[in-house]
């Protein structure tokens, strides 16, 4: 009878301590210790500052979740591990199936009124994506790989999707890095444009009053999509599941007959790509694989791809302002919207033109770059796509 | 016939489907063993060799599309005699040597490719055909889609040194390849991403690169902004002309109005003259008084100064809320 409770005490010891060894405490390192801290840190921004908590607060617990340490032993958990759960949900991340999804909530949401009353605005939105090619000479100067530097560079057009589309085609060892730096630093838009703006705008250009845009037909607004889905696509077809998808979803929108299928596609199914595409990106930044030189490398890279981006596209607009007549002129506070961080960076044209003037209400100009910078990033990515895959 | 027609379009629609996945089945490489022993178990011709360990002749197809097709149910000859039109389809048929169904082989993934034996042993499984391809002399051969009729394609092999075979290079570029460098299911010329390569070497500060991306989104966002800006300029133009019709036709019902007023005898059902004129003078006034369906958007609101909240006008102009408080508790 003893001798059994001894053999039974044995054996309940030697299964915990196996146990023990599979707990987060026996596996921890301080690279886990650090990325779990940058997540919460994440959390924190999103809930005490308010910066993009829709992407910052699933992307923070990604992180802390991607980060629990574990006894690799084949229980099918990490997200890198075939036949997980997580590793099921990171699938639309790497085959990149997530971002056209993506673009097709946006383009459900997205009204191209303001673009198409003023067209001449688009060509900001194509200015602004001087950013991305900034940053890709800027990494080949680095070191990196043409892929690796195009993969990187995509960062300048503040488009999540876009930037995850592209390095999950050019450069997949990259992806994660590429991914949460694109979405932290969509989520500072707010910290690192005014500065630039400031910068590049005198007193009186930031007081510049635009005109009214006109009233823009519905005809118009449905023929938009089908006319920029035509014009992009002949011309990159390699960015066709992003633009395809875009213009799709403004189509369902402006067509007037599937409102039903429009708000399904803004509301309920974008939020659940959105929430996935989140959890996973955090996810994939197991400190292993992301606490490297590259990835502090390509977090200097975005910050520079960003202020390039809007750098480019405020004197873009200086440029447009010698050539166009006095009442025509163009705030150039509007030109950082030329990145396709929507709403966000039309958001700060706002707010910037507001602090300059509180009568001057530039939110509606604003729109008109930030959502040719959609397309302009769209567009930009499938030509890197054509020309390095 | 709206059913019909949606009917007739997804049929159109199918078929164009099913002729372009077979149409992307290529000939890539036809290899002639050069001796007739091909059959018997003695043979010790080294090269590919079959399920058995014989070599013999081969002819690879490759599915050059970058999606999944089955080659099932095609028919590959080198009998020139079938491309007679008139020929029917069962007739090609006892001609030709048809894949058979029901090997997941059969089943080619984007730029895949399998090679069928041409050893006239259709009986040793799906890779064999019922043909052998002639020694020391060209001749052709033809791949022809399920139905034995259409062509998919179709390669005239020249007459081959000992141990080589006839490849496509790329495209229509065909090429004879000495008998080291034969690639029986394998590509016919070493791929890497020569692209990258390319770049790094002839590009590597970017500037090209950037050059050519800012060329193309200028390009595209140009040609939007060319395209809406004109159909925004005839858009306008169809508004104002719109417009210009509604208010003609309104000074010529006014100046009807006006005549009717003058002569006094016209039919009014009723109703007075001055009513009718009334009514259009009220049209006018609120088309041209600035009442309209489209509105600026622009509100100016005007300070003006009135008394319902100056404090002079208050009964206590500073109120004690603390007195309030304390009834409360």
């Amino acid at each position: 009878m003893l001798l059994e409770s001894v053999s039974t005490m044995d054996f309940i010891g030697t299964k915990l301590a196996d146990f023990l060894t599979y707990t987060g405490f026996a596996n921890v390192e301080w690279a886990n210790i650090i990325m779990i801290a940058v997540g919460a840190f994440f959390i924190w921004l999103a809930i005490k500052k308010d910066f993009e908590p829709l992407l910052l607060i699933p992307i923070g617990l990604g992180i802390i979740l991607g980060n629990i340490p574990f006894k690799a032993a084949g229980l099918e958990i990490g997200l890198y591990e075939d036949n997980s759960v997580l590793n099921i949900f990171y699938q639309g991340v790497r085959l990149g199936w997530y971002p056209p999804l993506v673009f097709l909530g946006i383009g459900a949401m997205t009204d191209f009124g303001a673009l198409i009353a003023n067209p001449k605005l688009m060509l900001i939105g194509a200015a602004a994506q001087f950013g991305i090619f900034g940053a890709y000479m800027i990494a080949l100067a680095m070191g990196f790989e043409p892929n690796q530097a195009a993969g990187i560079a995509i960062i300048g057009g503040a488009d999540g999707p876009t930037a995850i589309f592209l390095s999950s085609k050019l450069s997949p060892n990259l992806m994660g890095a590429i991914a949460v730096c694109a979405y932290s630093y969509m989520a500072l838009v707010p910290v690192i444009q005014p500065g630039v703006m400031k910068l590049l705008t005198t007193k009186k250009q930031r007081l510049i009053k635009m005109k009214p845009s006109r009233q823009v037909s519905q005809t118009e607004k449905m023929l938009f999509p089908i006319v920029g889905l035509l014009i992009t696509t002949f011309i990159v077809p390699s960015g066709l599941p992003l633009l395809g998808m875009l213009f799709f979803g403004n189509l369902l929108k402006e067509s007037t007959k599937t409102t039903r299928l429009a708000k399904t596609a803004g509301s309920a199914l974008n939020d659940i790509v959105v929430m996935l595409l989140g959890l996973t990106v955090g996810c994939s930044t197991q400190a292993s694989e992301f606490l490297t030189l590259a990835t502090v490398k390509i977090f200097a890279l975005g910050a520079f791809a960003f202020i390039i981006a809007t750098a480019s596209g405020v004197i873009f607009v200086h440029i447009m302002n010698i050539f166009l007549p006095k009442d025509q002129k163009i705030n150039p506070l509007i030109g950082n919207a030329g990145v396709s961080a929507v709403p966000m960076a039309a958001r700060i044209s706002q707010n910037e033109g507001l602090k300059a003037d509180p009568h001057n209400y530039l939110l509606m100009h604003a729109m008109g770059p930030n959502v040719a910078g959609v397309i302009g990033s769209a567009v930009a990515a499938g030509v890197l796509l054509g020309f390095l895959s | 016939m709206k059913k019909l027609l949606s009917v007739i379009s997804f049929l159109v629609a199918s078929s164009a489907a099913f002729a372009q996945g077979a149409h992307d089945f290529k000939i890539n490489e036809v290899y002639v063993a050069t001796h007739s022993c091909c059959d018997s178990a003695s043979c010790k011709q080294p090269g590919y060799v079959d399920e058995y360990g014989q070599a013999a002749s081969w002819i690879e197809i490759e599915n050059t599309s970058y999606s999944t097709h089955e080659i099932r149910n095609c028919f590959v000859t080198i009998n020139p005699t079938v491309l007679d039109k008139d020929m029917p389809a069962p007739q090609r048929e006892k001609l030709m040597s048809a894949i058979p169904a029901g090997d997941p082989r059969t089943s080619l993934s984007a730029k895949q490719r399998i090679t069928f034996f041409a050893d006239g042993h259709v009986n040793r499984g799906t890779l064999h055909l019922n043909f052998t391809l002639p020694v020391g002399e060209p001749f052709t051969v033809y791949l022809f889609d399920g139905n034995a009729v259409d062509l998919l394609d179709s390669v005239s092999v020249p007459a081959l040194p000992v141990g080589s075979s006839y490849a496509r290079i790329s495209g229509d570029e065909w090429q004879v390849l000495d008998a080291d460098k034969v690639t029986p299911n394998a590509p016919n010329i070493a791929y890497h991403n020569n692209k990258i390569q390319e770049f790094k070497e002839k590009d590597p500060h970017g500037i090209a690169m950037t050059l050519m991306c800012m060329g193309v989104v200028f390009s595209c966002l140009i040609l939007l902004f060319v395209f809406f800006h004109i159909f925004g300029w005839a858009m306008n133009r169809a508004a104002k002309l719109a417009r210009v019709r509604a208010i003609r036709a309104i000074h010529e019902k006014a100046e009807k109005v006006v005549e009717m007023a003058k002569q006094g005898t016209t039919e009014t059902k009723g109703i007075e003259i001055e009513t009718y004129a009334a009514v259009i003078g009220l049209a006018l006034h609120e088309y041209f008084g600035g009442t309209h369906d489209l509105e600026s958007g622009i509100l100016t609101i005007q300070q003006t100064h009135t008394t319902w909240a100056d404090k002079s006008h208050e009964l206590r102009t500073t109120p004690q809320h603390h007195q309030a408080v304390e009834l409360k508790k």
